[in-house]
């Protein structure tokens, strides 16, 4: 019983998919709920799962979601083979978007994603090369001090 | 008030076990898997059940017994008075004015009633006025549906301070006349007994244990399926003057309430959403919670299939209903017959307030120890991984991955699965 309990879960979502997305993060809040996260954590958690899964269906072919739990924190890792980020200061700019026009129909490309996302975890963390693809690495601390 | 608020009991249901065969049909059906079968018999977790009422509606056997005030509980009042659903004005086919079932119910030996679609259309503007002050955080969510507000606080905590801090128009309603008539009649409030005609037997839970309150301002509920039969024959019979006129007292919009989009009618945003159903209502909360929906001013959630005519305690078949109401909708028509000064002297008062916030009551979590969760969760992997997945419910949980936490929670045993005992004994 001496081995820190530790859950790792990994979710793969597909480029384009707009039906099936939201599923992952949507799992993902009941295993939280099921652990006894607090309320408002699970929510920070899923608004970020859920805006970084959509960046993922929007802008790359193929990705996963991983997901790790321990007593202490939560690891959110995104990954995904896709354009990749050119500029990712530009990208973080409230605002930017270079979402196409059929995407700004069904609601999406209002350039919030990534800012929110960042405003919601406790560490961010973004790695992209272009043309290859973006990864994300988010934590969200379960003691002390945490975000409203 | 308060004299017959019973403190131990928390649902609106029960399972009459004389009748059930346990057929399992009612647990696939719960949306929050609150419900085992156990020895050939339904047994529902009072923790997890938040008084939908899809059971009600799924069970062949007539086995799930809504609770309801019962008449000497009634008439332990000196004063009686019935506080009808507008749903009611939908029960009776497409030539029953609602002035006509209002003095029927007054026949049967109610010393007053009261049209509720009248504070609808009040709550509407209270509604429209406080969306107009407060836009921090959106979608602000109806508080209309009791069932709706124990989902948000079980399943989606994080959604508890969306809730508009309004109480629903029966509540209101009580409030108004419980002052109203004590003063004009001279009686003590406590003596005035205030009884909604509810389509659901959730109403009764939010009475027994109100949320945003001390008290419920109502004294208790009478379903329409208790009552139809009454006013019915009342109905056939009646050459009599009417008892009621209240004809030109109500409007569209109070009637609307009866159906899903009737919260949003009255209003003048056009940023409002309603959806009704649980799965769907489920499914639209989901979205909330994950931010999605930020752009949108107010959701209208409803727990049951086109609102509250779809509650499992009505008569009228709930598409003929919903018709009704539509037709009665456009009938009275679609403006205002409320006095606005009335109103505001009222809102400025806080009268439709909240008393107190919608508080979190998360669904318990699998260990209080965090470390020992993940291991539980880990645990529920493995036995999953085992099982079958064709959730044939033979083991008395609903589906397979169910079962799994349930023997991890220590209420089953591995050997209710008929698959594992058969795998065993190959072995
Ligand atoms: N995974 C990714 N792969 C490639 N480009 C990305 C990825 N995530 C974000 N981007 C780029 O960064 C920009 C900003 O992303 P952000 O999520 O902030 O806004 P958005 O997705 O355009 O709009 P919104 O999230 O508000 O719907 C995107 O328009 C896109 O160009
Ligand atoms: S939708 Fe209406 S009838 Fe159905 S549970 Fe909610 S309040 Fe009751
Ligand atoms: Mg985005």
């Amino acid at each position: 019983m001496s081995t820190v309990a530790v859950l790792s879960q990994t979710f793969n979502i597909k480029g384009g998919d707009f039906v099936n997305a939201g599923e992952p993060a949507c799992k993902i809040r009941n295993i939280l709920r099921e652990i006894g996260i607090n309320a408002n954590v699970i929510r920070r958690v899923a608004i970020a799962a859920y805006e970084a899964e959509m960046n993922v269906v929007m802008y790359a072919r193929q990705g996963e979601i991983r997901l790790k739990i321990t007593p202490h924190k939560i690891l959110l890792e995104i990954e995904d083979t896709g354009q990749g980020i050119e500029d990712i200061t530009l990208a973080m700019q409230p605002g930017y978007s270079t979402a196409t026009e059929e995407m700004r129909e069904m609601g999406f490309g209002a350039g919030m994603g990534l800012p929110n996302i960042k405003k919601n975890s406790d560490i961010f963390n973004i790695h992209s090369t272009h043309g290859k693809g973006t990864r994300l690495k988010l934590t969200f601390k379960l003691n002390g001090k945490t975000k409203k | 008030m308060g004299k017959l608020k019973n403190k131990t009991f928390f649902h609106s249901i029960k399972i009459d076990h004389n009748r059930c065969i346990g057929c399992v049909q009612c647990m696939r059906y719960c949306p929050t898997k609150a419900i085992r079968v156990k020895n050939s018999k339904a047994i529902i977790n009072k923790e997890l059940c938040i008084d939908c009422g899809e059971c009600l509606r799924v069970c062949e056997q007539n086995a799930i017994v809504p609770i309801t005030t019962s008449s000497a509980d009634i008439n332990k009042f000196k004063y009686i008075v019935a506080l009808p659903s507008p749903v009611l004005f939908s029960q009776f086919g497409q030539n029953i004015m609602p002035d006509q079932i209002l003095s029927a119910l007054r026949a049967i030996g109610f010393d007053y009633v009261y049209d509720e679609a009248w504070m609808c259309e009040m709550t509407s503007m209270a509604i429209e006025k406080y969306l107009g002050e407060n836009r921090e955080q959106l979608p602000i969510i109806s508080s209309t549906c009791p069932v709706v507000v124990r989902l948000i606080q079980k399943l989606f905590p994080s959604l508890c301070k969306l809730i508009i801090p309004i109480e629903p128009p029966r509540e209101i309603a009580a409030k108004n006349l419980r002052e109203q008539l004590s003063q004009k009649h001279d009686l003590k409030k406590k003596d005035i007994g205030i009884f909604h005609i509810t389509p659901c037997s959730a109403k009764l839970v939010s009475i027994n244990h109100p949320e945003t309150m001390k008290y419920s301002h109502l004294d208790g509920a009478l379903s329409i399926q208790e009552i139809y039969n009454e006013i019915m024959m009342i109905l056939k019979k009646s050459t009599e003057p009417h008892l009621m006129d209240v004809q030109n007292r109500i409007s569209g919009i109070g009637i609307g309430w009866a159906i899903s989009g009737g919260e949003i009618r009255g209003l003048k945003s056009s940023l409002a959403v309603s959806v009704s159903g649980v799965h769907d209502t489920i499914r639209i909360l989901e979205d909330v919670e994950a931010g999605k929906l930020k752009n949108i001013e107010y959701l209208e959630c409803l727990i049951c299939p086109d609102g509250c005519v779809g509650g499992p305690l009505t008569v009228e078949n709930r598409f003929v209903a919903k018709s009704n109401a539509l037709r009665l909708i456009k009938t009275f028509g679609g403006k205002k017959k409320v006095d606005e000064n009335l109103f505001m002297n009222l809102y400025r008062r806080g009268f439709f307030s909240f008393e107190e916030e919608v508080k979190p009551k998360p669904f318990p979590a699998l260990d209080r120890n965090r470390s020992k969760a993940i291991k539980k969760i880990q645990q529920i992997d493995r036995i999953f991984k085992k099982l079958p997945k064709i959730d044939c419910g033979l083991c008395g949980s609903p589906d397979c991955k169910t079962f799994a936490e349930d023997v991890v929670r220590n209420e089953a045993k591995m050997e209710k699965c008929i698959f594992k005992k058969k795998c065993e004994r190959k072995k």
